[in-house]
């Protein structure tokens, strides 16, 4: 027997995660995938639900000096159609599932369940985006690499709730987005890019560069980021195979049945050989 | 004649467009147990022991042992056992079925019941042939001892899945000794056959009635009558109400698919024209071969699909392997071959430096000349007016001149292909003998009868329109309602492009008898037999002579851009022109036209589906891929009448043919934008990217 909890506010919900180890559900999208059994069978959940999808206190999206802050119960529908959000993050969720599961799905939802997969975190980590953590005892802001740990598997505790995932601003930094998927569109990606570059008076002031589907986790190497920055523009191009190289030890895809490992390491490499090449 | 063209709406438009049509799953069932089949887990053994849990009341297990008659279904070939009795040949196939009324508890239970096998060495390579066809044309041998080119290539396709929008379904019970059928099926007939089949019981004790139905591209010609025979053992023995309906994983996992084959051609060039090729046509069949004879009949008759060579030597074989059962699908063999010569022709021309489409164009058939089965060609063939319309629309020489050069990431390509309609042969006469009646009541309404299941395809709509326009009467006073096998005589399955071609024809025979004979106010009736064209002529055990009734005709070009980082394909363009005789109704062809195409392209880039050690690697529609209408571009076709004389106002068959021939356009279009050579479809950025980085020219 589980117990399903939906709780009328977040105070509520994290006393509820205070005594009880929950799943939390918001848009279900991928959880009720994840424990489907078959058609006319309630789904397999093993432990306690929490549903969080009603608690409007958790869907906002506003800016302020620092950065843009998005209620953890956003939809992707509201973030894709936001003003404020980057750009680059709008361009992901418009080729992210399906219009019907973004109207659902919410971006910490797909942060919480850790798929290698998930193009949104890709952006997140290109961003450098913070997650507020919160529990009945206060809350803490954990950068998304550290919150996010290996395959379906995060930094939460089990009281903890995600409340806001926060980016701070970035106005000055160009960004390139590639989604490699099996289709145009409702496809899982075989290889995402997100790359983002700043140059100044031919000098690369800033330059990040972000790989999801071909590691348990999204891949960005700030070493080797950070060799490249102080660099003219004409210097990356010429060092673009070096670059290649220092990478290629991050990329380790696997065969499954959507790809094979060769064609996600081949692609991850030719898109970013693309990226530093469209620098200028 | 062209009385037809109008498009009309289409029966179902409103019942399915509105949510009310009942499909199998909707249907009233309250009572009725659950049916959850118990399938092997390895993919070929001995069954040691059965160990059925303790049973809670209510539920029950079936198996082989409760066999009536006879363990098999009635399939062309029948082979395949309906329950696992001792041994299994395949991963998935059913060894019993729990029944009872709680779903979940079927799981519990299925989950504590226990096979235990003597797993043997499972054979997963094509080598063991069970059905060996061949036959000859010209001399070859000739042509062998003197020729000035040889080029000699193997091609293979890969699975694939029908993904009907509804999976399969069936439910059944007892209406007092008459079991009663509603599922989601093409033939019903079939099902009853493979009912009275295993339970060994008079035909009148069976009753298939159809309801909506979403869907089907072959995938529910065999399968169905699997089902039935399954639930028709559970029902003797238990006397429940019963229903069986697949989840779309179980339906992808254990159903049947399209063949994969493995075609070589030599060809041989002589003053630079193709004057003979040696062919060999291998068919993957699965565990057992049902129906895969059959297909391989249609992949060898159309082995150099619409182009004249005069000398052939061609053989094929269906293998069979301990993976799941091929069968039926849109195109049926014919899809395999047509794609392997389209690709072979051209390489061809490459290969002897000559233009592949013109090289093409100089080999295409012409009315009189013989078949590569040595039938005639008797009627008129407007595949030359189909190409000049289709390279018009799609402005196809300024574009293959443009993208022909190197670096342009662009392609287009063209396929011209032909379908023979109608069942292989004089099977038309001497397997189905289909008979249509047509009833009139006293208030003048006429009822039409007959076994065309529509699963979308809109023969609801077409046959009964041929009926009222023969009779000059209002669509209103016609009633065409779903088969039901108590009501309608057989007119045969709802396959092979049959219905228009066969049924359409008997349908406005029927219609004619009927004017001739029509009273005002009086019930009459009608049963028109069908008889084919007299100068058809067949023999089954050689493969020779006229293998079909009649040939529908098209042309498709495909344009494709592609992107040289990730080497995926983007479907830029698509036009078609086809010669199906006439349209009945142009709307519901182009609906053919438009589903036909998409799923063709689907099958040439991304419909991928792997077996690895018996079991099909792509279990979800997450993983097994189609396309969507974000990956098509707007179609544009083209019909160019040419009236068949043993068709309804000169209609053909058009379902598969717009199927067959979308592959190798696909195809040609990408090894233009990459200049390589494809062997292989799906031709998938995993293949193109091998291709591009270690392929030859």
């Amino acid at each position: 027997m589980v117990n399903h909890y939906i709780p009328s506010s977040l105070k509520e919900a994290l006393k509820v995660l205070n005594n009880h180890d929950c799943y939390i559900m918001a848009g279900g999208t991928d959880l009720m995938v994840v424990k489907h059994q078959k058609s006319g069978i309630v789904p397999n959940f093993d432990k306690d639900v929490c549903y969080i999808s009603n608690l409007k206190e958790l869907q906002y999206i506003y800016e302020d000096e620092q950065g843009v802050h998005i209620g953890a119960g956003t939809k992707f529908v509201d973030i894709e159609n936001s003003m404020i959000v980057p750009d680059l993050l709008k361009q992901i969720i418009h080729e992210l599932a399906s219009p019907n599961i973004r109207n659902m799905a919410t971006m910490a939802g797909n942060i919480a369940n850790a798929s290698p997969a998930g193009d949104s975190i890709v952006g997140l980590y290109l961003l450098d985006a913070k997650l507020e953590l919160v529990n009945v005892n206060g809350s803490r802001l954990v950068p998304i690499e550290k919150f996010i740990l290996g395959v379906r598997k995060i930094a939460r505790k089990s009281n903890e709730i995600i409340k806001e995932i926060f980016i701070p601003h970035h106005d000055d930094l160009n960004t390139y987005w590639r989604k490699v998927g099996s289709r145009a569109a409702e496809s899982i990606s075989k290889v995402t890019f997100a790359g983002g570059y700043q140059v100044e008076d031919g000098v690369v002031k800033d330059l990040r560069m972000a790989f999801g589907s071909i590691g348990v986790t999204c891949v960005r190497d700030q070493k080797i980021e950070q060799k490249c920055i102080g660099m003219t523009v004409e210097e990356l191009h010429k060092n673009i195979d070096n670059i290649l190289n220092d990478m290629s030890k991050n990329i380790t895809p696997i065969t499954d049945q959507r790809s094979t490992k060769e064609y996600r390491y081949k692609v991850a490499m030719n898109i970013l050989k693309d990226f530093l090449n469209v620098i200028e | 004649m062209a009385q037809f063209k109008n498009s009309t709406v289409k029966i179902d438009n409103e019942e399915k467009m509105s949510g009310k049509a009942l499909f199998t799953d909707d249907l009233p069932s309250e009572g009725f147990l659950w049916v959850r089949p118990l399938r092997s887990n390895i993919p070929c053994g001995r069954i040691r022991t059965i160990n059925v849990p303790k049973l809670p009341k209510g539920y029950y297990w079936v198996d082989a042992k409760d066999i009536v008659k006879e363990n098999v279904v009635n399939i062309i070939f029948s082979d395949w056992p309906v329950f696992a009795d001792r041994r299994v040949n395949y991963y998935g196939e059913t060894i019993g079925l729990l029944i009872g009324p709680d779903k979940a508890k079927l799981e519990e239970l299925g989950r504590l019941l226990q096979v235990n096998y003597d797993e043997e060495i499972p054979h997963f390579k094509l080598n063991n042939s069970k059905i060996h066809k061949s036959f000859t044309k010209g001399n070859l041998d000739e042509v062998i001892k003197n020729h000035d080119f040889m080029l000699e290539e193997t091609f293979e396709t890969g699975y694939q899945e029908q993904v009907y929008l509804e999976p399969q379904s069936m439910i059944m019970w007892l209406d007092g000794d008459k079991i009663t059928i509603k599922a989601s099926m093409q033939c019903p007939f079939y099902i009853k056959n493979a009912v009275v089949r295993t339970l060994g019981c008079s035909p009148d004790k069976v009753r298939v009635i159809q309801p909506a139905v979403g869907g089907a591209f072959g995938g529910k010609e065999h399968y169905p009558s699997m089902m039935a025979a399954q639930l028709a053992t559970a029902i003797m023995k238990i006397k429940k109400p019963l229903k069986m309906v697949f989840d779309r994983s179980e339906d992808l996992m254990y159903t049947t698919k399209r063949h994969p084959s493995r075609t070589t051609y030599t060809g041989y060039v002589k003053d630079g024209r193709l004057v003979g090729v040696k062919a060999h046509v291998g068919l993957n069949g699965g565990a057992y071969l049902g129906c895969s004879g059959v297909v391989l009949n249609r992949g060898l008759i159309a082995v150099v699909d619409s182009y004249d060579v005069p000398n052939l030597d061609v053989t094929g074989d269906v293998y069979v392997t301990n993976t799941m059962p091929t069968a039926a699908f849109r195109g049926f063999g014919s899809p395999q071959t047509i794609f392997a010569f389209e690709m072979f022709i051209e390489h061809i021309a490459k290969a002897i430096g000559v233009d592949p489409v013109e090289f093409k164009l100089k080999h295409l058939v012409k009315k009189g000349q013989t078949t590569a089965v040595n039938g005639k060609f008797h009627d008129d063939i407007i595949l030359p007016q189909l190409v000049e319309k289709a390279m018009e629309m799609s402005d196809f020489k300024r574009k293959y001149k443009e993208y022909s050069k190197p670096g342009s990431n662009r392609g287009i390509g063209i396929s011209t292909f032909l379908h023979g309609c109608g069942f292989t042969g004089s099977g038309e006469s001497t397997i189905i003998n289909a008979q249509l009646k047509l009833t009139k009541d006293e208030n003048d309404i006429v009822h039409l009868y007959t076994s065309q299941v529509d699963f979308g395809q809109g023969n609801r709509t077409t046959l009964k329109k041929i009926v009222s326009d023969t009779l000059g009467i209002p669509e209103e006073q016609v009633t065409h309602e779903a088969p039901d096998t108590d009501h309608t005589l057989s007119t045969g399955p709802t396959a092979a492009s049959r219905t228009i071609i066969i049924v359409g024809y008997l349908c406005e025979k029927a219609a004619k008898h009927l004017k001739e004979i029509w009273k005002p106010g009086v019930y009459q009736e009608w049963i028109e037999p069908y008889v084919g064209p007299d100068y058809i002529h067949w023999d089954e055990d050689t493969l020779q002579g006229d293998a079909y009734p009649g040939y529908a005709w098209g042309v498709n070009i495909v344009e494709i851009s592609f992107d040289p980082i990730t080497y995926q394909v983007k479907v830029e363009g698509a036009w078609s022109t086809y010669d199906v005789g006439h349209a009945i109704d142009e709307r519901i062809v182009i609906g053919q036209a438009d589903g036909g195409l998409a799923q063709a392209i689907g099958y040439g880039y991304l419909e991928n589906m792997e077996m690895a050690e018996g079991r099909f690697r792509q279990k979800t529609l997450a993983d097994y891929i189609i396309p969507t209408s974000a990956d098509l571009p707007m179609m544009e076709t083209e019909l160019i009448d040419n009236l068949f004389a043993y068709g309804a106002s000169g209609a053909k068959g058009c379902g598969e043919l717009t199927f067959v021939g979308g592959a190798p356009a696909l195809c040609h279009a990408i090894e233009m934008a990459i200049n390589r050579k494809i062997y292989k479809i799906p031709a998938n950025p995993e293949y193109l990217m091998e291709l591009v980085e270690n392929g030859k020219d």
